[in-house]
């Protein structure tokens, strides 16, 4: 399993170094030799940890992932989330993450995570809009509340 | 002298005060949640930073830095959980002390040691800091090309288990470092076609991703949907035998001294400076064998020798913009963010704000004997009565916030997650992510040094190794890489010959 990783690892590092260095070949001069000089040494860094990994003949186990499940259940959490920051508003997407993460990992007490989310996005409000006066995308539902949005 | 008097005199006002003294007390909570370290919460605060006074955002760094380090002792204590990793080898005397109802002493032990080794480190920083700095004037574009080499090259080979990686890890960063417009030519690399590329990937959003979300996502896969129970977190105080204290000076003093070495060199960082301070408090006790078993020197060695580690590592980060760990690192972009350029005009041109930050970090360790006593301990130790799941939502919604304020574009979020879900795999892979972020650093640097050198002498390269200092620096990157590979052979052959 860790061999297995590792080559793929390896390879996805030949891979990038090959096309940095192809692509600085279209760079002129010097701001071209650089980059390509990495390029090279992450290509042979790349192939050394592969080759290394084909010579250790390793069969000991490595867990990419302890609980895919929970983890897969965060990534995509999150990405709805990140995706929905401009088009509902920062603080109303944030509202939503705190109540709908933890009962997605399997949370059950709706009522603690209510006031948990509650106190915790006044207090970013209270630091960030008020103290800070930080711009952060604005709410779509504020002119349907009476904000001004 | 009088360097030092302006700075305390800057430092001693109300607003770097209040940040020092909110900064340790968020830095112990941090440090005592075990999954929140503190290059995550220091990255996280880095982007509030940008309009506040440089003094007052270099005093919320020193505090978090100082107080997350002793922070990290509770749970560790407590629990048998490193509340950072700097504290795994607190965890070997301090829980055997509180199985046997000694908790309460053996946080006193870990405060008072903390304190104590922030305040050693403090003064080599304020000693050893400007001396470095006149060496460095005496520097030209080679030797800056051979220095953030080698600090580089010591850091990709001492942070990981395997030297290759690490190195694969600062070149990947090296190269993340070059997209953008190219300073000396103009020309635009890697960038797609992309305009938002042309500045280069932001380093605080990269480093928000990579140092971040990995830790987030670990809490999500744990899942505690509990915390912790009021039975658990219960203190009993035990008084101190005679001179029981008095016995712990010469173990502070040790510690203290490994800790700023530790420090000082690249790559090596908080937790490797407890493990030496341990060992060398156990080689030099009558009782070794009472180790482990919950004896205090443990606690005292293994706390005293990681607070030290943290203003030292920041000498050759102010001195010579080199930076020995991601914290310092962090450090740095706090100057660049200020427009400050780190290194050895900083000290002539800025000595109001490296004394101050100095002064800052000296300051922030004091506050530990004030701030993370046994009453405040008790008070931190219940916020891990918190369900850790949902922390998980809470850190997110603060990664995203502080990444968003940087440059107001819903693009570095994205950049953001892409960087935290690679940084999660790598360091699952036994990549490390420090040289990356060192290397997004120092590359700009070490590019536009090697292309000045050139230039100087005209396309010669051998001017890269034939000034003295520049040649001594390139044999000792050499060495860096070389030992392990000189020690991988010597151990194939070893295992060779038990073989035959």
């Amino acid at each position: 399993m860790e061999q297995r990783q590792d080559i793929v690892l390896g390879l996805i590092f030949v891979g990038l170094g090959i096309a940095a260095a192809w692509m600085a070949t279209s760079y002129n001069g010097a701001g071209g030799i650089y980059p390509m000089v990495l390029g090279i040494i992450l290509t042979l860094l790349g192939g050394a940890v592969a080759l290394k990994a084909v010579r250790a003949r390793s069969t000991s186990e490595r867990t990419l992932i302890d609980a895919p499940s929970k983890m897969i259940t965060a990534v995509v959490t999150a990405v709805i989330y990140v995706a929905l920051i401009v088009p509902l508003g920062f603080y109303s997407s944030s509202f939503l993450l705190m109540l709908a993460l933890p009962i997605a990992l399997g949370f059950r007490q709706g009522l603690y995570a209510l006031i948990v989310a509650l106190v915790f996005i006044l207090v970013v409000f209270l630091v960030f809009s008020v103290l800070l006066e930080k711009p952060l995308p604005r709410e779509a539902l504020g002119p349907l509340l009476g904000f001004g949005g | 002298m009088e360097f030092y008097t302006q700075a305390l005199s800057s430092v001693l006002t109300f607003w770097p005060l209040l940040a020092m003294i909110g900064a340790t007390l968020l830095g112990v909570f941090i440090g005592a949640l075990p999954g929140l370290n503190p290059v995550m919460a220091i990255a996280l605060l880095l982007p509030l930073t940008y309009s506040m006074d440089p003094l007052v955002a270099l005093a919320m760094v020193a505090g978090i830095y100082n107080g997350s380090m002793y922070g990290g002792a509770i749970p560790a204590i407590l629990l048998r959980i490193p509340g950072t990793p700097a504290s795994i080898a607190t965890t070997f005397d301090g829980f055997p002390m509180a199985d046997k109802g000694e908790a309460s002493k053996a946080l006193k032990i870990a405060c008072w040691s903390s304190a104590i080794g922030g305040i050693a480190s403090a003064i080599a920083l304020m000693t050893v800091g400007p001396l470095l700095a006149r060496v460095t004037l005496f520097f030209g574009p080679a030797e800056y090309f051979w220095i953030a080499i080698f600090g580089m090259a010591s850091v990709g080979v001492m942070v990981g288990s395997d030297p290759i990686k690490g190195i694969m890890a600062a070149v990947l960063g090296l190269l993340i470092g070059t997209i953008g417009i190219d300073s000396l030519s103009g020309q635009a690399r890697y960038t797609f076609g992309q305009t938002w590329l042309l500045g280069g990937l932001d380093l605080i959003v990269v480093l928000v991703g990579l140092y971040a979300l990995p830790p987030v996502l670990q809490l999500a896969e744990k899942c505690d949907l509990k915390g912790l129970s009021a039975a658990q977190l219960k203190l009993t105080d035990v008084p101190f035998k005679p001179g029981e204290i008095r016995s712990l000076i010469p173990t502070w003093i040790r510690s203290s001294g490994i800790g700023i070495g530790v420090g000082i060199l690249p790559g090596a960082g908080g937790n490797i400076a407890a493990f030496l301070s341990y060992n060398a408090a156990k080689n030099a006790s009558k009782d070794p064998d009472s180790f482990g078993k919950g004896n205090p020197q443990g606690v005292a060695a293994a706390e005293s020798g990681n607070n030290a580690d943290n203003a030292a590592s920041m000498i050759p980060a102010l001195a010579l913009g080199i930076p020995g760990n991601v914290v310092a690192a962090l450090v740095l972009s706090a100057l660049t963010i200020h427009g400050l350029q780190p290194g050895p005009q900083l000290f002539h041109q800025n000595p109001v704000l490296v004394g101050g930050f100095m002064m800052e970090m000296l300051i922030t360790s004091l506050l530990i004997f004030l701030l993370g006593g046994a009453v405040a301990t008790r008070v931190f130790a219940q916020f891990q009565r918190l369900p850790g799941v949902l922390l998980v939502p809470s850190i997110l919604i603060l990664m995203c916030v502080g990444v968003y304020v940087i440059n107001g574009r819903p693009i570095d979020l994205w950049v953001m997650l892409l960087a935290g879900i690679a940084g999660y795999f790598l360091e699952k892979l036994n990549v490390p992510l420090a040289p990356i972020i060192l290397g997004m650093i120092l590359g700009p640097m070490a590019e536009q040094s090697v292309r000045r050198a050139l230039l100087i002498s005209r396309g010669d390269a051998t001017e890269l190794l034939t000034r003295p200092i520049s040649a001594t620096l390139a044999v000792a990157t050499f060495l860096v890489i070389a030992w392990p590979i000189f020690k991988a052979i010597r151990r194939k052959k070893a295992n060779a010959a038990a073989v035959e």
